[in-house]
C-alpha cells in the first residue's frame, strides 16, 4: 500500500511537472488563444493569388502584443496590399530543430512558398531545409547563418534589426528625462539579442551625461519563460530600480514588461518606463498610459511585409538584411505628449548623427 | 434500543453478541469460531496475547472490517455493518489505544468534529459536551486547547467523543498501555461511573492484574479463537495465563539432547539503542551451542525484536559482541552474516521475509542472493532456484499450484512453510526463528517444530523466540527471560512451570529459577 | 489467475487510460471549438516517409529518457532530475567532443562515457543528498534540474562560441560524427546512428534487472525495502549506485542528435525531455518492453500531431493535453487494475483455505 502511494504520488509529481512543463511553454499564448491561428486569422479569408505565406511562430504564438504580433501585422499588410494567402504555425515548448524543420516541410507541403520564421531559433532548421526547396522562399527574423562555411543561400534571408540603434535613442530620451541621474534596464534573458539592447541603451545614456547611473538586471540566464513571460519578476525588478533611486526604465523583457508598468504606476508621478518592440503607449492601460515615456520600435511588420514583398516582385531578398534607424526599421515612438518638444528634437538630432555615421552604436556591452 | 438493554437486567438480550466469526487474510487466519457475549451494563475483558486476534475481532464489531463468517447481535437483533457509520449509528463506539485528536482544535472542536448535525457546533454543543463531562466527573473543560492536556485528559476526550455520539457499548482498545498507575485507576473510576449508567464496556488487554481489577467477565482468545470466558471471582492471574498460552505444558519432545561444546553464538554485552539514544537491549550475554535451542521468552516490546535484529544485523550495536561461529561479526552487515550461515525466519514475514509480489522462486533468491544454487557468481541462475524451490515445495510440504505462483497467494501456513524451507537451505548454521509459528495452523505448525527439530540434530544452533510458551517449552534446551532489554532468568524447559515464566516475565517475585 | 487473464488485465489498464484520454481530448477540442474529427483524422493518418525517420529518431530519444527514470522507479526512487541530468550531460559532452582531444570513433566512444559520468555525477548530488541527510530525491531532483538550467546556460556563454544569437559550444570534427542511417529507401532524412544506443541501453536494462544479483537487488528493495533489508541488502548503496545508475543513462538521451543532427551544445537543444520520460516510464510500466511502446506512442502522437495547425488549425499544444491526461489515467488505472487483482487473489485465497479446511476435517 505504501508502495503504491509513493508511486501515485511520484506519479502525479512527475504529471504535474511534466505538464507545467508544456503549460508554461504556452503560457505566452495564455491570452492569445482565442485569436490563436485556430479562430480570427486573416489567413481564413485570404484567398489572393498573391505570394502563399507560411508564418512560423515560436512558443507562444499570436497575443504577445508585442514580437509576434507585429510579425503578423506584417502579415495582415502583405495580404491587403500583395493580395497574398497565407498560414500560420506555432513551435512546441522544448523542441528540437528536426521538429523546427517538421514544420516547415510541412507548410511547404500544404503549398506555401513563402516562408517566414518568427525569432532566430528558425534559423537551422531554414538552413537545413532551403537546399531540398529551391523554389521556396525562407526569411528568418533575428536569424542567423549557422553554417560552418557562412555562406549564403540564395533562398534564405536573415531579417536582422539594429536594436541597439533604437534602444540608444531611448537611453538618450532617459538620459534627457532623468532627474536623479539614475536610470534602468531590465532585460529577459541574458543573451546577445537583449544584450544588445542594453548596449544601445547605456550608450545613449552616457552620450547624454557620462554620470548617470545605469542599473541592469535580467530576469533570467536563458530560460525564455522566466524571462519574457513573467510580469511579476519584471515588477519585482522594476520596483527595486525604482526604490534605490531610478526614475526611468527600460525593458526588453517582452511580456515581463507588463510588471514594469505596474511598477511605474505604483512609483507615481515623476517616474517613467519606457517600452519595446511595439509603442506600447497605444496598447498600455489608461492608467499606465503618462507613464510611458516613450517606445524602441523594432519594425517586424516591416521586415516581414518586405520580405513578401521582395518575393513577390521576384527579386526575393538573402543573405543578411538589416533594418536600422536609416530606413525607419528602428526607430523611437513619440505618442506620449508628455515627451516634450525639446527632448524631442534632441533625439533627432541624435537619429541624424547615427545615421550619419557621426555615432557608432556598440552592439554588446 | 430495547429498555431493557439499558436497564441491564438480568435475563435481558445481551448487549453484543458474535457467533462463529471467522475473519481471514491473505495468508492469515485472524479469527475463526468466535463466540462472545456480552451483557448489558458490565465491564466485559477481551484477553490474550498479541497476534491472538483480539483487535480484528474489535474492528469487525466496529464496522472497520467484514465477518467472513458468522454473526453479530446488538441487543438481540442481527445487525450487518458496512462501516464505522452504521456501528456508531448501533450506538457502537470505540476509543482507540492512538488517539486520534487534533492538537490545534479544542475540546469541543475535537469531540463536535464529524458530529455537526448532532447538536450542531455551537451552544448546544457545548451544553451537551458539559453535561456528559459532569455525568461521569470527566471535569473537562470545552474550550481548552487538546494540546495542552496530559495524556489521561486526552484519553476523556476520547470517551467522550464516543458518549457524544451515543454509545451505548463502549469498546476500549488497550485503554491502559498510555496510562500511569494514577491515571489507570482514575480511568477505571470513570469506567465504573460509566457501567453504573448503563454503558456496556468492552475491554481489551493483556495486563491480567487489571483485567481481574475491573472486568465483570472475561473472555480470553487464543489463536484467533475463544477459548473460555470465566468471571474473575472464579479465577486466579495464573490460571488465566495458561488459558492465555495454552493450558498443558507439553513434555519436552525434543528428546533426548543434541547439545555439543561447540560454541556457535556467543554475545557479549550487547547494547541497542533507540534513535533517541535511550537502550532498548542493555548488557546480554548468551551463548547458543551447535545443536542447541535457545528460547527467549518475554512480553512483547521488552526488546526481543531488538535482541533479533542486532543478531541478524539489521540493528547495529552500541556496545558489545557478536561472535558468530568463532568470527566476531560486530560490525559486519546483514549479507555477510547470512553468507556465514545464518537463517533468519522474522516476526512478520510479509514485511521482511518474503517479496509479496515476487513468484516463490524469485523469493527462493532472497537472502540468498549471493550463494549457490541461485546464483552464479553476478548472475543469477533462475534455472538453479527454480529447480531448489521445487525442492523446499516438495521436502516442506508447501501447498501451491506451482513456483511461479506469487507468494502472496499462498496461505500464511504455507507461506511461512517456504519461508523455513528457504531458510534451512544451503546448510546454516545459526537459525534465528522469531515466533516461527504465529498465525499458521496447526498441521503446518506441526511441519516447522519438526523441521526445527530435524536440523537441530543436524548440529544447528537457533535462537528462537516466541510467545507462545508451548513452543519454546517444546522445542528449548534452555530457555533465558528478557525483560525491560535485559536477560533476566535462565529455564529448564523440562521442569519449569508457566508460574516460574509468567513471574520471570512480568519482573514479579519468582521462585529462583532452576 | 491464469497468464492469459493476467495479461489481459494488465493489458486492460493502458487500453482505458487511452480512451479516456483521447474522450478527454475530444472534450477539450469541442470546447474549444475545434473539430475532434479533423484532430482525430490528421493523427491517426498514416506517416509521410520522412515522419517514420522522425519518429524512429523521437522514440529513440524518449526510450533512453524513460529507460533512465524507470531505473530508479524499479526502486521506488523517483528521480525527477532525469531532465538536468541529461542536460548536463549533453553539455558536458559536447563541450569534451569539441575539444578534439581523441581522434575519429575514439571521440565518440569517450564522450558518451564523459556524458554517462556527468549525467551520473549530477544524479550522485541527489543520491549522496539522500544517504547521509535524508533529503527526498524528488525535492533534491527538482531542484537540481532548475540548478543545471541556469548552470549550463551560464556556462555555455562562457565557453560557447557566438552563432547569431545564440552560443553553441565548438563543432565536433566531422570525423567523429555517427553517420545516420536510411530508414525508408530513397528519403533524405536519416536514423542517428546512435539512436542504436537505444536498443543496447534497453537489452542491458532486461539484462541487469532480471539475470543479475545487482537487478535482483534492485527489484527486491522496489518491492519491499525491509525485506530486502532482512535479505541483506544495503539500500544506502543501492540507493547511491541506482540514482548513478540513472543519471549515466540520462546521459546517453542527448548523444544520437549530439553525433548525428546538431554536432554542437547550442541553445536551441531540446528541453522538456527528461520530463517527458518519467511519463514515458509510467505509461512503460518500467519494464523495457513497456517503455519501448511507451516511446513509440509519444514519439508518434508528437510527429503526429505537428501538421495539426497547418492542416486542420488546431494548436499543436493540444497533444500535451493527450499526453497529460493518459499518464495521469495510466496511473489512476493501474491503481484500479491493481486493486482488482488483489481482490481477486484474496478471494481465491479464500477458497482456496475453505477447499483445506474441508479436506482436514475429511481425514483428521
Amino acid at each position: 500500500m505504501r508502495h503504491s502511494a509513493r508511486l501515485a504520488i511520484g506519479a502525479v509529481a512527475a504529471a504535474t511537472l511534466a505538464l507545467s512543463g508544456c503549460a508554461s511553454g504556452d503560457g505566452g499564448s495564455g491570452g492569445g488563444d482565442e485569436d490563436a491561428a485556430a479562430s480570427e486569422s486573416i489567413c481564413d479569408s485570404a484567398d489572393g493569388d498573391g505570394p502563399a505565406i507560411g508564418l512560423a511562430y515560436d512558443v507562444g504564438g499570436v497575443g504577445d502584443q508585442s514580437f509576434n504580433d507585429s510579425a503578423y501585422a506584417g502579415l495582415e499588410k502583405a495580404v491587403e496590399e500583395l493580395d497574398a494567402t497565407c498560414e500560420e504555425a506555432e513551435a512546441q515548448a522544448g523542441e528540437d530543430d528536426a521538429a523546427r524543420e517538421e514544420r516547415l516541410r510541412t507548410l511547404i507541403d500544404a503549398g506555401y512558398d513563402t516562408l517566414i520564421g518568427v525569432g532566430y531559433i528558425y534559423s537551422t532548421a531554414a538552413y537545413n531545409v532551403a537546399p531540398d526547396y529551391p523554389e521556396v522562399s525562407f526569411g528568418v527574423i533575428d536569424g542567423f547563418n549557422p553554417t560552418e562555411s557562412q555562406e549564403d543561400l540564395p533562398n534564405v534571408a536573415n531579417i536582422n534589426f539594429a536594436a541597439n540603434e533604437a534602444s540608444f535613442l531611448v537611453g538618450a530620451a532617459a538620459g534627457l528625462t532623468t532627474e536623479t541621474d539614475n536610470v534602468g534596464f531590465i532585460g529577459g534573458t541574458n543573451t546577445p539579442l537583449i544584450q544588445g539592447f542594453e548596449a544601445g541603451y547605456v550608450a545613449g545614456v552616457k552620450e547624454v551625461d557620462p554620470t548617470i547611473t545605469v542599473q541592469t538586471q535580467y530576469l533570467a540566464q536563458e530560460d525564455p519563460v522566466k524571462g519574457f513571460e513573467n510580469p511579476a519578476g519584471g515588477e519585482t525588478a522594476a520596483t527595486g530600480m525604482y526604490d534605490n533611486g531610478a526614475d526611468v526604465v527600460y525593458h526588453a523583457a517582452g511580456k515581463s514588461g507588463l510588471g514594469l508598468f505596474d511598477a511605474v504606476e505604483r512609483a507615481g508621478q515623476g517616474n517613467w518606463a519606457i517600452g519595446v518592440d511595439s509603442d506600447q503607449y497605444l496598447t498600455a492601460d489608461k492608467s499606465q498610459k503618462p507613464f510611458i515615456l516613450t517606445s524602441a520600435l523594432k519594425r517586424i511588420d516591416t521586415g516581414v511585409f518586405e520580405f513578401a514583398e521582395s518575393v513577390d516582385s521576384g527579386k526575393q531578398l538573402s543573405g543578411y538584411v538589416t533594418y536600422d534607424l536609416a530606413d525607419g526599421g528602428v526607430d523611437y515612438s513619440t505618442s506620449n505628449p508628455k515627451l516634450s518638444q525639446d527632448v524631442i528634437d534632441q533625439l533627432d538630432d541624435y537619429k541624424q548623427q547615427v545615421i550619419s555615421g557621426k555615432i557608432t552604436v556598440p552592439t554588446e556591452p | 434500543m430495547s429498555p431493557d438493554a439499558v436497564a441491564g437486567g438480568g435475563n435481558a438480550a445481551p448487549a453484543v453478541r458474535l457467533t462463529g466469526i471467522a475473519k481471514r487474510f491473505p495468508g492469515v487466519v485472524a479469527n475463526s469460531d468466535v463466540d462472545v457475549e456480552i451483557r448489558p451494563g458490565t465491564v466485559h475483558a477481551l484477553v490474550g496475547e498479541n497476534g491472538a486476534g483480539k483487535s480484528t475481532l474489535m474492528k469487525i464489531l466496529y464496522g472497520v472490517q467484514k465477518p467472513d463468517e458468522g454473526t453479530i447481535s446488538i441487543a438481540g437483533e442481527e445487525v450487518a455493518f458496512a462501516s464505522p457509520a452504521d456501528a456508531i449509528a448501533r450506538g457502537i463506539g470505540m476509543v482507540f489505544q492512538h488517539f486520534q485528536l487534533a492538537d490545534n482544535l479544542s475540546v469541543l472542536e475535537n469531540v463536535v468534529l464529524g458530529a455537526e448535525r448532532l447538536h450542531g457546533i455551537g451552544a448546544r454543543a457545548r451544553t451537551e459536551i458539559e453535561r456528559i463531562s459532569a455525568a461521569y466527573g470527566f471535569a473537562l473543560d470545552p474550550d481548552e486547547l487538546v494540546e495542552t492536556l496530559g495524556v489521561g485528559q486526552r484519553q476523556r476526550v476520547e470517551i467522550v467523543k464516543v458518549l457524544y455520539r451515543g454509545a451505548r457499548v463502549i469498546i476500549l482498545d488497550e485503554p491502559t498501555a498510555v496510562l500511569v498507575p494514577q491515571e489507570v485507576d482514575a480511568l477505571f473510576a470513570n469506567l465504573r461511573e460509566l457501567k453504573s449508567e448503563g454503558h456496556t464496556l468492552v475491554f481489551i488487554s493483556h495486563k491480567l492484574d487489571e483485567v481481574l481489577a475491573i472486568a465483570d467477565e472475561i473472555t480470553v482468545l487464543r489463536r484467533g479463537t475463544t477459548v473460555a470466558t470465566v468471571t474473575p471471582d472464579t479465577v486466579t492471574a495464573h490460571e488465566l495465563a495458561e488459558l492465555m498460552v495454552g493450558a498443558e505444558l507439553p513434555t519436552p519432545s525434543s528428546g533426548e539432547s543434541t547439545v555439543t561444546d561447540r560454541t556457535v553464538l556467543e554475545v557479549r554485552g550487547l547494547r541497542v539503542d533507540d534513535a533517541a539514544g535511550r537502550a532498548l537491549l542493555d548488557d546480554v550475554d548468551l551463548v547458543i551451542r551447535a545443536g542447541e535451542v535457545l528460547g527467549v521468552a518475554g512480553v512483547e516490546g521488552n526488546g526481543q525484536t531488538e535482541l533479533v535484529e542486532a543478531v541478524v544485523g539489521m540493528r547495529s550495536a552500541v556496545a558489545g559482541t557478536i561472535v558468530l561461529a568463532g568470527t566476531d561479526v560486530t560490525r559486519r552487515g546483514t549479507r555477510e552474516r547470512r553468507e556465514s550461515g545464518v537463517g533468519y525466519i522474522p516476526e512478520d514475514r510479509q514485511r521482511h521475509g518474503l517479496l509479496l509480489d515476487a513468484a516463490l522462486w524469485e523469493n527462493r533468491i532472497l537472502g540468498h542472493q549471493t550463494r549457490p544454487p541461485s546464483v552464479r557468481g553476478l548472475w543469477l541462475d533462475r534455472g538453479g532456484a527454480r529447480a531448489d524451490t521445487e525442492r523446499i515445495v516438495d521436502a516442506y510440504d508447501v501447498r501451491t499450484p506451482g513456483v511461479d505462483t506469487t507468494a502472496r497467494a499462498l496461505s500464511g501456513g504455507n507461506q511461512q512453510k517456504f519461508l523455513v524451507g528457504r531458510e534451512m537451505s544451503g546448510d546454516p548454521v545459526l537459525l534465528v526463528a522469531s515466533h516461527p509459528t504465529r498465525g499458521v495452523d496447526v498441521g503446518a505448525q506441526a511441519a516447522i517444530w519438526e523441521s526445527i527439530r530435524a536440523a537441530r540434530r543436524r548440529g544447528l544452533a537457533v535462537l528462537l523466540v516466541s510467545a507462545d510458551l508451548d513452543e519454546l517449552i517444546g522445542l528449548s534446551d534452555t530457555i533465558r527471560v528478557v525483560l525491560r532489554g535485559r536477560l533476566a532468568g535462565t529455564f529448564d524447559p523440562r521442569t519449569v512451570t508457566p508460574l516460574e515464566l509468567g513471574s520471570a516475565m512480568t519482573g514479579a517475585d519468582a521462585s529462583e529459577p532452576a | 489467475m491464469t497468464t492469459v487473464r493476467r495479461l489481459m488485465v494488465g493489458a486492460a489498464a493502458p487500453a482505458l487510460a487511452f480512451v479516456v484520454a483521447a474522450a478527454v481530448t475530444s472534450v477539450v477540442l469541442v470546447a474549444a471549438g475545434d473539430s475532434p474529427a479533423d484532430f482525430w483524422r490528421v493523427l491517426l493518418s498514416a506517416p509521410d516517409p520522412r515522419d517514420y525517420v522522425a519518429i524512429a529518431n523521437a522514440t529513440a530519444v524518449l526510450y533512453l529518457s524513460g529507460l533512465a527514470a524507470a531505473i530508479g522507479f524499479r526502486m521506488n526512487l523517483f528521480n525527477i532530475g532525469v531532465e538536468g541530468q541529461y542536460r548536463v550531460a549533453t553539455f558536458a559532452g559536447a563541450v569534451f567532443a569539441g575539444q578534439a582531444l581523441l581522434p575519429g570513433a575514439l571521440n565518440t566512444a569517450a564522450t558518451i562515457l564523459v556524458a554517462m559520468a556527468a549525467g551520473a555525477a549530477w544524479a550522485g548530488i541527489a543520491a549522496l543528498l539522500r544517504v547521509l541527510r535524508g533529503v527526498s530525491e524528488v525535492i533534491s531532483t527538482i531542484m537540481l534540474n532548475a540548478i543545471a538550467v541556469s548552470l549550463v546556460a551560464f556556462l555555455l556563454q562562457k565557453v560557447g562560441r557566438r552563432q547569431g544569437e545564440t552560443f553553441r559550444t565548438d563543432t565536433i570534427p566531422e570525423s567523429s560524427w555517427v553517420p545516420s542511417f536510411p530508414l525508408v529507401p530513397g528519403e533524405s532524412s536519416q536514423v542517428y546512428g546512435l539512436a542504436l544506443l537505444a536498443v543496447v541501453a534497453g537489452v542491458g536494462f532486461a539484462v541487469l534487472l532480471n539475470r543479475t544479483r545487482f537487478g535482483f537487488d534492485l527489484r527486491a528493495t522496489g518491492h519491499s525495502e525491509s525485506a530486502a533489508v532482512a535479505s541483506g541488502v544495503n539500500v544506502r548503496r543501492m540507493v547511491v549506485y541506482t540514482l548513478l545508475l540513472s543519471g549515466a543513462v540520462a546521459g546517453l538521451i542527448g548523444m544520437p542528435e549530439l553525433f548525428g543532427g546538431s554536432h554542437a551544445y547550442g541553445s536551441t537543444i531540446q528541453t522538456g525531455i527528461g520530463f517527458t520520460g518519467i511519463a514515458v516510464a509510467l505509461l512503460g510500466r518500467n519494464h523495457p518492453w513497456g517503455i519501448a511502446v511507451a516511446a513509440l506512442i509519444f514519439g508518434y502522437l508528437n510527429q503526429q500531431a505537428s501538421p495539426l495547425g497547418v492542416t486542420a488549425d488546431i494548436s499543436t499544444e493540444i497533444i500535451a493535453v493527450t499526453q497529460g491526461v493518459v499518464v495521469l489515467s495510466v496511473v489512476i488505472a493501474y491503481e484500479v487494475v491493481r486493486r482488482y487483482r488483489v481482490r481477486a487473489e484474496q478471494a481465491e485465497v479464500a477458497r482456496q483455505l475453505r477447499r483445506e479446511r474441508g479436506a482436514q476435517a475429511v481425514s483428521p
